[in-house]
C-alpha cells in the first residue's frame, strides 16, 4: 500500500514537471515583442527592449531558463508578475484570487452534493415515474445545451425575476455571489444526481437486496442502509478532486458574472504574455487534478474495503 | 448402386423450401435500425433535427438581408424582431436572422467535422493503446499531459501561436478531443483482446489488424458511437465558451459564442438577442444527445433479437 502509493506519487510528479516543461517551452516560442504593451512597443528603442528582456533573462538559451526554472520550482519561488500586477510575487497575485474562487467553488460544491444526491434518491425511488422524468429532462438539458446558454438564462432570469445582481461585487459580496453560485452547482448537480441514480438502479437489482427484502425490511430502510451506502462509493472517488479543484475556479462563470477569481486569472495572463504567472497556474492545475484523483483512489479504498489499490497502472 | 438411387432422390430447387432452413437473414444493420425506429422520441428528435439543418439553408435563403452585405446602421439599434427584421437588430443595428443562423450552421459544420475527426483519430489510437502493450506506457503518459491541464490553457495557447480560424480550431479541438474516445476505446479493446476467440484466431495466424477490425470493432460500435453523439453538444459548448472568451473563431465567422458576447451587455434589456440562439443551439444539442444515447442502445449486438 505504501510502495504503492510512493510509486504512484512518483510517477505524478514526474508527469507534472512534464506538463511545466511543454507549457514553459510553448512560451517561449511566442514573439517576444509581445512581452511588452503596446505603448512600451512604440515609446521603446530595440536596445531598451533587449536591455530589459536581458535583465528578466528572456534572450539566454531554453535550457539554460529551463534549468532556472527548476530551481527555482524546488524553493516554490514562481517569481514577480509582469504585466497582471507589475512587479508583485506571483503567489500574491495568486493568493488574493483563490479564497474568492475557493469560497463560491466550496458552497457550489456542498449545494450540488446535497441537491444532486437526494434528486438521484428520488429519481431511484420513483423510477419511470414522473419525479424520475422530471430529473432527466435536467440532466439532459444541462448536459447537452451549451452551458454559455444555460448561465445566460440563469442571469436574465435572476435578474429579472428575482432582482438579483447581475454582476459580482466585493462589496455586496453576498447577494452578488447567489447567480454565480447557481451557474456553478447546475452542471455537478445534474451529475451527481445522474449518477446517483445509475448507481442506485444498478445497485437495486442485487441479490443482496432481494435477500433484504426477503428478510421483511422496509423499503426506505434498504435504500437508506444499502443501496445508497454502496452506490455511494463510486461517486466518492470524484469529490476530493472537485474539492482541490474548487481553488482553481471556473473560467466561464468568474468571466460571465466577473468575479475576480483565478478563473480568468489564467487565460489573461497568457493573452498578456505573464509568463510568470502563467508557469505557477499551470503547476498548480496539474499537481492538484493528479493530487485530486490520488486522494479519490484512497477515500474509495477506505470507504469499501473489497477495493485494493495495488493493481498495476492508475484505476481511471 | 442401385439401391442408393432409391433411397435419395435429387429435389427440384425450390427458394421458398430453401427459405426455412439455412442461415438467418440477420443483418447488422437492418436490426441497428429497425430496433432505432422503434424509439418513436428519438426517430421525431432525428427528423426535427435534419429538418432544422434544410431550414438553416432556406432561412438564410428567405432572410431579407445576407451575411455579407450586412452593415451597421446606428438608426436602427435593438430593433425589436417585426415583419423587415424576423429576428430584430443587434448593438450595430444589423440583422439578427442572418447572423443566427449563419451561427447556427457554423457550429453544426465545426461539431461534425471534430466529431469525425476525434473518432477516427481516437479509434485508431485506442486500438493500437489497447493492443499493444509495449504503446501503453507511453500513450498513458501522452494522455496524464494532455488531461491534467484544462483544455482552455492549450486552446489559449494555440490561438496566440497560430493564430484563429475555422480550421485551426477544428484541428486543435481535434487534437486534443481524440482523448475520451481513445480511452474509451482502449479499455474495451483490453478487455476483448485475450478472449479465447482471439486467442484461437491468433494461433491460426490471423493478421492483427483483421482481429482488431472483425474481432473487436464489432463490439466498440454502440460505445463509439455514443461518444460521436455526445461529443457534438460537447464541441458546440466548448466552441461557445472560447468564442465568448475572443478565443475561438476569427471575429468574421459568426457562432453562437461570438452573438453571446455580443450581446451579454444587452439581453437583460433586449432578451430576444439571447432568446433566438439559445433555443436554436439548444434544440441542436438536446436533439443530438439524445438521438445519440437512441442509437447507440440500437448499435449493441445485445439488445438485439
Amino acid at each position: 500500500m505504501v510502495k504503492y502509493s510512493v510509486k504512484r506519487l512518483l510517477q505524478s510528479l514526474f508527469t507534472v514537471v512534464l506538463v511545466v516543461t511543454i507549457v514553459f517551452v510553448l512560451l517561449r516560442m511566442l514573439p517576444t515583442d509581445n512581452y511588452f504593451t503596446e505603448e512600451q512597443l512604440m515609446k521603446l528603442t530595440v536596445e531598451q527592449k533587449n536591455e530589459q528582456l536581458k535583465a528578466a533573462g528572456l534572450l539566454d538559451p531554453i535550457p539554460v531558463q529551463l534549468f532556472r526554472f527548476y530551481g527555482q520550482l524546488l524553493r516554490l519561488d514562481f517569481g514577480e508578475s509582469r504585466r497582471i500586477q507589475t512587479g508583485v510575487p506571483v503567489l500574491k497575485v495568486i493568493g488574493a484570487k483563490f479564497s474568492i474562487s475557493m469560497r463560491l467553488g466550496l458552497i457550489a460544491l456542498a449545494i450540488s452534493l446535497v441537491v444532486g444526491i437526494v434528486l438521484g434518491v428520488i429519481q431511484a425511488q420513483n423510477k419511470d415515474k414522473i419525479p424520475d422524468h422530471i430529473g432527466t429532462v435536467y440532466t439532459v438539458f444541462v448536459n447537452s445545451v451549451p452551458s454559455l446558454v444555460s448561465y445566460s438564462l440563469v442571469l436574465v432570469f435572476g435578474a429579472h425575476v428575482l432582482g438579483l445582481p447581475s454582476l459580482y461585487s466585493t462589496r455586496n459580496a453576498g447577494q452578488s455571489s447567489i447567480l454565480p453560485i447557481v451557474c456553478l452547482s447546475l452542471a455537478s448537480i445534474a451529475h451527481y444526481a445522474l449518477w446517483t441514480r445509475r448507481y442506485m438502479v444498478d445497485e437495486s437489482t442485487k441479490d443482496y437486496i432481494k435477500l433484504a427484502r426477503v428478510k421483511g425490511q422496509s423499503s426506505s430502510e434498504i435504500m437508506r442502509r444499502h443501496v445508497l451506502k454502496n452506490a455511494f462509493v463510486p461517486l466518492a472517488q470524484y469529490i476530493p478532486a472537485s474539492v482541490l479543484l474548487t481553488i482553481g475556479g471556473s473560467l466561464l462563470v468568474e468571466r460571465f458574472f466577473s468575479v475576480p477569481g483565478m478563473g480568468p486569472l489564467m487565460t489573461d495572463a497568457i493573452t498578456r504574455y505573464d509568463t510568470n504567472v502563467v508557469q505557477a497556474c499551470v503547476f498548480i492545475y496539474a499537481a492538484l487534478g493528479i493530487v485530486g484523483v490520488f486522494l479519490g483512489d484512497l477515500l474509495m479504498m477506505f470507504l469499501d474495503p473489497r477495493i485494493k489499490l495495488a493493481g498495476g497502472g492508475s484505476s481511471r | 448402386m442401385k439401391k442408393q438411387d432409391e433411397l435419395f432422390r435429387i429435389v427440384e430447387y425450390s427458394a421458398d423450401a430453401a427459405e426455412r432452413i439455412g442461415y438467418s437473414n440477420y443483418s447488422y444493420w437492418r436490426s441497428v435500425w429497425q430496433n432505432f425506429l422503434k424509439k418513436k422520441s428519438a426517430v421525431f428528435m432525428g427528423i426535427v433535427f435534419i429538418a432544422l439543418v434544410v431550414f438553416s439553408f432556406i432561412a438564410l435563403g428567405i432572410g431579407k438581408y445576407q451575411y455579407a452585405d450586412l452593415q451597421s446602421n446606428n438608426d436602427l439599434m435593438f430593433t425589436s424582431p417585426n415583419s423587415e427584421y424576423w429576428f430584430g437588430t443587434d448593438s450595430l443595428g444589423r440583422d439578427y436572422w442572418c447572423q443566427v443562423w449563419f451561427a447556427a450552421q457554423t457550429s453544426i459544420k465545426l461539431a461534425l467535422v471534430v466529431a469525425i475527426g476525434e473518432c477516427v483519430l481516437g479509434v485508431a489510437i485506442g486500438c493500437v493503446w489497447g493492443y499493444v502493450r509495449s504503446m501503453d506506457r507511453i500513450l498513458t503518459e501522452i494522455y496524464n499531459i494532455i488531461n491534467n491541464v484544462p483544455t482552455v490553457i492549450y486552446m489559449t495557447l494555440v490561438a496566440l501561436i497560430v493564430g484563429q480560424s475555422f480550421t485551426i480550431m477544428a484541428t486543435s479541438m481535434i487534437a486534443i478531443g481524440w482523448l475520451t474516445m481513445a480511452r474509451n476505446v482502449r479499455n474495451l479493446v483490453m478487455m476483448y483482446r485475450d478472449r479465447e476467440y482471439n486467442l484461437a484466431s491468433r494461433c491460426l495466424g490471423t493478421p492483427v489488424w483483421r482481429v482488431l477490425v472483425k474481432n473487436i470493432f464489432p463490439y466498440l460500435i454502440s460505445v463509439v458511437i455514443l461518444r460521436l453523439a455526445l461529443s457534438i453538444p460537447g464541441t458546440i459548448a466548448l466552441e461557445s465558451t472560447l468564442s465568448y472568451l475572443g478565443l475561438g473563431l476569427d471575429i468574421h465567422t459568426p457562432s453562437l459564442g461570438l452573438l453571446l458576447r455580443d450581446s451579454r451587455a444587452y439581453f437583460l434589456k433586449y432578451p430576444y438577442l439571447l432568446v433566438f440562439p439559445a433555443a436554436i443551439v439548444s434544440l441542436i444539442t438536446v436533439t443530438f444527445y439524445l438521438v445519440g444515447n437512441a442509437f447507440s442502445d440500437a448499435a449493441d449486438p445485445r439488445n438485439h433479437v
